[in-house]
């Protein structure tokens, strides 16, 4: 374990002060959506307002620590890295925005082939794994443990 | 002896010939993700949670499959750390420093070897443990009130909070995200919708197992992305993989040892796998004095830590089974999957469901005879899965994640939603924040929530009621003692070159 602060405070703690302050304004937000949830009838002395107006309590109290104490560096991946996960980033979202239209195989196969190739994946064979990982799925799945996955709007119209 | 016969019968449901393959499949699951750095056992345990909701299998064999990866999970982890040096999970680090010294020495078989043999006798002897002391704790429990929970929830959250490594303000943060999602839904008391952005799907809640599998196994893809592209060293075994008597005796009191520094870490919560390897090593190493040749490869460096982290694993079902309250991130998912299955576990469960408790003590038996025939005969198997590249294995697991995720809800809109918790929990480790804690504030809120207003119901808006009783002043007692266990432990284990600054279990 890190000492609280102390030895490691950085010149360069800006991306630690940043991220408290975004976690002090989500904490902020969190009390005064909190304060809003009036009930006409209390039915328990309690009400729904009690743990998450402490939640924002602890959320602000540990920003405001960060932005005062800041020690952690944080490396940011190089831009190739970066690339890589942004990439990724959008294919999982893609893949959620897709699946119910595409269909689970399609989707599958697509999403797990671009993910071979950020891995660093030969072309075929990052394609070969999506088709045949989305088809072993499907039989898993769909057929032995008839769990239903998407067939996708776009075949069935 | 009352406990016996009910092992008995025990057997009578784990001998069950699906319950037989499904643990046989959660042990060779666990291995397989123990070992494998990246993908770990609570991913696995939250993608197979859906699957096993699917398939409508009763409750006691979806826990032996689950439960199984867990224990399992604590072999796996010590293959890649003794053969190539990095560690499958967190309890694993300090078996690298003799483990992997070993495999340098050309003894890597003879590492492997110890570290099965003491994981099953880590893992047989906690399970004694188990069996004895879960009544006694359920029959003492029985006195809880809302108040004790409350209390004891509270002490969970503060013991792991003050081991999740990082800084305790950032952990208590971490905790508090857990908490907020939990509150994210309908009121279960006044009916009101609370944090639900006028999002219908948000009406029920989050579920456990999306954010469980968007904060640590996608953000675990963007991390591995991160890395430059090291290529896959390539694992190497040395020497037989044999057992000897000769080394059965010169470790045999350390692994006794170890298992029950684990065993009674196990049970505390908080602590676990991570902090029972590196006391029981830290142990051994005072002990032996000079004569060892600890940090050089000695066996016993191996045996201890490997011990000691599975009887951690039994140990820390004893809370969750006849508590209801988990100390862990991995605890906590079983804890959720229970739940999702209708068990409420708690003091009853052991009077109420016997078939669960005694057919997974009797089924653990039955898991680490085969986890030690998978890790001695076989373990050849398992170090060849270390060749799988990364561009088909982790899309691979990714695909499986997606799977389960879609299944919780059958709904796309999960997908969505595990993705930002992926982006979250890549930001959260990236600014050293604790990921368990989250999880846990999660599937214990509502309880913690729930027993704070029956308390306050009952005693009509009095606050001293929550310290009001003995039971209820230990255990507050307990939480804040929790906050100040990291600074003795790491003079306790002090160990050259060794980070010991992740005490963190997921």
């Amino acid at each position: 374990m890190r000492g609280e602060g102390a030895e490691e405070i950085h010149a360069s703690g800006r991306h630690d002060r940043i991220a408290g302050s975004i976690l002090a304004l989500i904490g902020l937000a969190t009390g005064l959506e909190a304060a809003t949830f009036d009930v006409r009838f209390m039915t328990d002395p309690v009400g729904p307002k009690a743990l998450p107006l402490l939640v924002a309590v602890i959320l602000f109290g540990a920003g405001a620590g960060m932005f005062t104490r800041p020690r952690t560096r944080v490396e940011l991946p190089p831009a190739a890295a970066a690339r890589r996960m942004v990439l990724a980033g959008l294919a999982f979202l893609v893949y959620g925005l897709l699946l119910p239209w595409l269909g689970f195989f399609l989707s599958t196969s697509l999403v797990v082939a671009v993910l071979g190739l950020l891995f660093g994946g030969p072309r075929r064979g990052s394609a070969l794994a999506g088709l045949s990982l989305a088809a072993t799925l499907w039989l898993l799945f769909v057929v032995l443990l008839s769990l239903p996955l998407p067939i996708g709007d776009l075949w069935i119209r | 002896m009352d406990s016996l016969s009910h092992l008995i019968s025990g057997f009578g449901v784990a001998l069950r010939p699906f319950n037989m393959l499904l643990v046989v499949g959660g042990v060779g699951v666990g291995t397989f993700v123990g070992m494998l750095p990246g993908i770990g056992p609570i991913n696995a345990i939250a993608i197979l949670i859906p699957v096993t909701f699917a398939s409508g299998m009763p409750p006691e064999s979806a826990l032996i499959l689950l439960v199984g990866i867990y224990y399992g999970s604590q072999y796996g982890n010590s293959i890649s750390t003794i053969l190539l040096n990095v560690p499958g999970t967190a309890s694993a680090v300090v078996t690298a420093i003799d483990g992997h010294a070993m495999t340098r020495d050309g003894r890597g078989g003879q590492a492997l070897a110890v570290s099965a043999v003491a994981s099953f006798v880590g893992g047989t002897l906690s399970i004694f443990g188990l069996v004895l002391f879960a009544p006694v704790l359920a029959s003492w429990a029985i006195r809880f009130g809302p108040a004790e929970y409350f209390a004891l929830m509270v002490f969970a959250f503060s013991a792991l909070s003050s081991f999740a490594g990082a800084s305790l303000s950032r952990a208590a943060a971490s905790t508090a995200f857990g908490l907020w999602l939990a509150t994210i839904g309908l009121d279960p008391n006044s009916a009101i919708p609370r944090y639900t952005f006028g999002q219908i799907q948000l009406l029920d809640g989050m579920d456990f197992v999306v954010v469980t599998i968007g904060l640590f196994a996608v953000s675990e893809v963007f991390q591995l992305l991160e890395e430059s592209e090291a290529g896959q060293a390539a694992a190497t075994m040395s020497g037989r993989i044999s057992v000897s008597i000769r080394d059965l005796i010169a470790n045999g009191w350390t692994m006794l040892r170890g298992s029950a520094i684990g065993f009674l870490v196990g049970v505390l919560p908080g602590a676990g796998g991570t902090i029972a390897s590196f006391l029981a090593y830290s142990t051994e190493e005072r002990l032996t004095g000079p004569t060892g040749r600890f940090g050089q490869g000695d066996p016993r460096g191996v045996a201890a830590p490997e011990s000691a982290n599975n009887a951690a694993a039994t140990g820390a079902l004893i809370p969750l089974l006849t508590l209801g309250v988990p100390g862990s991130g991995t605890t906590a998912v079983l804890l959720g999957a229970l739940l999702g299955l209708g068990i409420t576990p708690g003091p009853l469960l052991l009077a109420e469901e016997p078939d669960l408790f005694w057919g997974l003590a009797a089924s653990m038996y039955v898991g680490n005879a085969f986890l030690l025939l998978m890790n001695l005969p076989l373990v050849g198997l398992f170090v060849r899965a270390l060749t799988i590249p990364r561009w088909v294995l982790i899309p691979s697991v990714s695909a499986l994640a997606f799977v389960a995720v879609y299944a919780v809800n059958t709904s796309a809109f999960d997908l969505v939603l595990m993705t930002l918790f992926g982006v979250a929990g890549y930001l959260m480790r990236k600014f050293d924040f604790p990921l368990a804690p989250v999880v846990l504030g999660l599937v214990l809120g509502p309880l913690m929530e729930k027993n704070l207003r029956r308390a306050m119901a009952l005693s009509g808006g009095d606050w001293t009621v929550l310290f009001d009783s003995p039971i209820a002043i230990t255990l507050w007692g307990l939480a804040l003692t929790s906050l100040m266990a990291p600074v003795l432990l790491r003079r306790w284990t002090d160990l050259p070159g060794v980070d010991a600054s992740d005490f963190g279990e997921s």
